[in-house]
């Protein structure tokens, strides 16, 4: 099973630009500022997406589809800042512009209202997991001082495995945010095969990933050729 | 209104805008200095010193060559990343402007490893005679860590500029002016915030400044230290803020010792002075006079790749947008020259003691090396002070004057 309605999808070709990789951290600050002020705008809308879903038993529409656009546009911004993908994003979240995308589901689903309210403790533990995912994978893959900055410098290429190590990451904290945030009622799954699909673009991945033939990933547009997640 | 109609007003309008231009301009000029006043030839070497002043010439002129590459070099840089910084293009999946603002953020990241070695060499200089403390590996990670400054800045220019090109087309200038010159002043207004340690140990110097402040006809304003003597030696002071947040900002290196009280006292009823002439509004208000023109000349150059409303412009704004203020340098200079010249000539008025602001400007050359009768060209491309034989003269001046 690899199944998951949060599910990271990794179409990178490993490539990396040498200047943009030296100043990555310099380039990742606008985005960080507009992630941070987005972030705020979360928050409150958290507090009323939660009260909405106790009251009818899911999360409104609008929150809905605000929530995943930011668990979008989260995820490219890391991706960038760990040098999991190569390219500058986009600042509105918008689905279908980046190597790197996370498809979150947009229309609200029914949720229990008792886990509903108890969702933060709930949370809780995947969090504690988040952090033992997220910190080896950014002394990783962070720019500066990182093996991964320095590699795609010197080669002007990311590294798979470490690519993937931050993709994971990445792939589990929008899963824990999505989760918090009432996007999904599925709990989060840290292992790395369950809502990953390397190599395989958004398009084709749907409705399930975990059939996707890894010969079927191959697409013109990604020259990397996918390791595919294999059933776990 | 037929075509011949519509180039007559437009031709009018045009003449209006041109006098208005003019009028404010030499309003802006004006300065209480008397206007028939000559400054005397100075005998510099007499007065500091030959050795000095030839360590001091021999400084500013190695100095002045790393100025000038630090002036030349931004243009030769950025007409090339004009050229074909589009090619950049490529690095983003944002929109037109996350592209904009990714391109922008690439051309003064690449100009920022170009000026490095000049940088490094004005460095090595500066330390050579002790000027600055600072390390190498501090100043690069130091003026790396700098450009997260400079990235933001550049992305709000590219957010007001590309986000009113789409709104308004090429026309976004009229909208965009307006609003840096708005970001001017917030900027002017809320710097002092950022020094806000009091002055203290001075207490001479705190009851000197209310005695000038009268004596000027201006408001006493808070007198901040600002710490700067870990990384040089430079003396400096600065008037800031705008109305309830004026501040004098005494650099810690000013109030080290090498400075009498007397001549510190100029130094604070120069920047009381600056303070008491609205000097920090009046640059603003040079600063629009350009702001209108610039934005226009920008929007009419950047129209010939499709105008600020597509990336693809973006490489020849940041070139214009570097190149045409460089072209102003020597007006913007002489503008300042005027507004320092005042200030000099109110703190003698103010303080009444010659003495002390000649031998204030003599221990500038002694602390800051610089040339104090350098060559013609360079205070028109760096002097934003007028020379310190010119501030010795102007002291002589004052003392023909008023026979002090």
């Amino acid at each position: 099973m690899n199944e998951h309605p949060i599910t990271l999808h990794v179409m990178d070709d490993l490539r990396r630009s040498r200047l943009t990789v030296f100043f990555r951290y310099l380039l990742y600050i606008p985005h960080g500022i507009w992630l941070e002020l987005w972030g705020i705008a979360v928050i409150l809308v958290a507090v009323l997406n939660w009260l909405v879903a106790l009251v009818i038993g899911r999360p409104a529409a609008p929150f809905q589809r605000f929530n995943a656009a930011y668990l979008r546009y989260w995820t490219t911004v890391y991706a960038f800042l760990m040098l999991v993908a190569n390219p500058f994003p986009g600042f509105t979240g918008e689905p279908g512009s980046y190597p790197v995308e996370l498809v979150v589901p947009t229309v609200p689903e029914k949720q229990n209202r008792l886990k509903t309210f108890f969702r933060m403790f709930l949370a809780l533990p995947t969090v504690v997991v988040l952090y033992v995912v997220l910190v080896p994978a950014m002394l990783i893959c962070y720019p500066l001082l990182s093996f991964s900055w320095w590699a795609s410098l010197i080669t002007g290429r990311m590294p798979r495995g470490f690519r993937d190590l931050g993709a994971n990451a990445i792939r589990y904290g929008a899963q824990v945010a999505g989760y918090a945030l009432l996007v999904t009622g599925t709990y989060p799954c840290s292992s790395p095969y369950v809502g990953m699909a390397l190599g395989v673009p958004v398009i084709d991945a749907a409705p399930a990933v975990a059939e996707t033939p890894p010969a079927a990933a191959e697409k013109p547009t990604a020259p990397e050729a996918p390791e595919a997640p294999s059933e776990a | 209104m037929s075509k011949s109609s519509r180039r007559l007003l437009g031709l009018l309008v045009f003449g209006a805008l041109a006098a208005a231009w003019l009028y404010a301009a030499s309003r802006l000029w004006r300065t209480s200095v008397p206007d028939d006043l000559k400054l005397p030839k100075v005998d510099v070497g007499a007065i500091v010193g030959l050795s000095e002043l030839h360590r001091a010439q021999h400084f500013s002129f190695v100095l002045d060559l790393f100025g000038l590459a630090g002036l030349l070099l931004p243009l030769i840089v950025l007409a090339f990343y004009a050229k074909w910084g589009h090619r950049f293009i490529g690095e983003s999946a944002a929109g037109p402007i996350g592209t904009g603002m990714l391109l922008a953020m690439l051309g003064i990241a690449i100009l920022w490893i170009a000026m490095l070695p000049s940088q490094l060499g004005a460095l090595w200089w500066l330390r050579r005679y002790g000027i600055e403390k600072t390390g190498y590996v501090e100043m690069v990670v130091g003026t790396w860590s700098a450009l997260g400054f400079e990235f933001l800045g550049i992305c709000l220019t590219i957010l007001i500029v590309m986000g009113f090109a789409r709104l308004l087309g090429n026309n976004w200038w009229l909208a965009g002016a307006p609003i840096f010159v708005g970001i001017a002043i917030l900027v002017t207004f809320v710097q002092p915030y950022a020094f806000n340690q009091p002055l203290e140990g001075h207490a001479a110097l705190l009851q000197a400044e209310q005695r000038l402040a009268q004596r000027e006809g201006v408001k006493a304003v808070p007198l901040r230290q600002i710490n700067v003597s870990a990384t040089t030696t430079a003396p400096n002071a600065m008037a800031m803020g705008l109305g309830p947040s004026r501040r004098i900002g005494l650099f810690d290196t000013i109030l080290d010792g090498r400075f009498s009280e007397p001549e510190l006292e100029v130094v604070v009823a120069h920047e009381l002075a600056h303070h008491k002439h609205n000097d920090l509004w009046k640059g603003i208000g040079w600063y629009a006079l350009f702001a209108f023109p610039i934005a226009f000349v920008i929007a009419q150059v950047t129209k010939r790749r499709g105008g600020m409303m597509v990336p693809l412009a973006v490489p020849l704004f940041l070139f214009v947008y570097v190149a045409l203020p460089t072209l102003t340098l020597p007006i913007d200079n002489a503008f300042s020259r005027r507004l320092e010249a005042e200030a000099d000539w109110t703190a003698l008025q103010a303080t009444n003691n010659p003495q002390a602001a000649k031998a204030l400007f003599v221990s500038f050359v002694r602390t800051t090396n610089e040339n104090p009768n350098p060559p013609f060209w360079d205070p028109i491309l760096f002097g934003s002070h007028p020379t310190e034989a010119q501030r010795i003269g102007m002291v002589e001046a004052w003392q023909a004057q008023n026979g002090g």
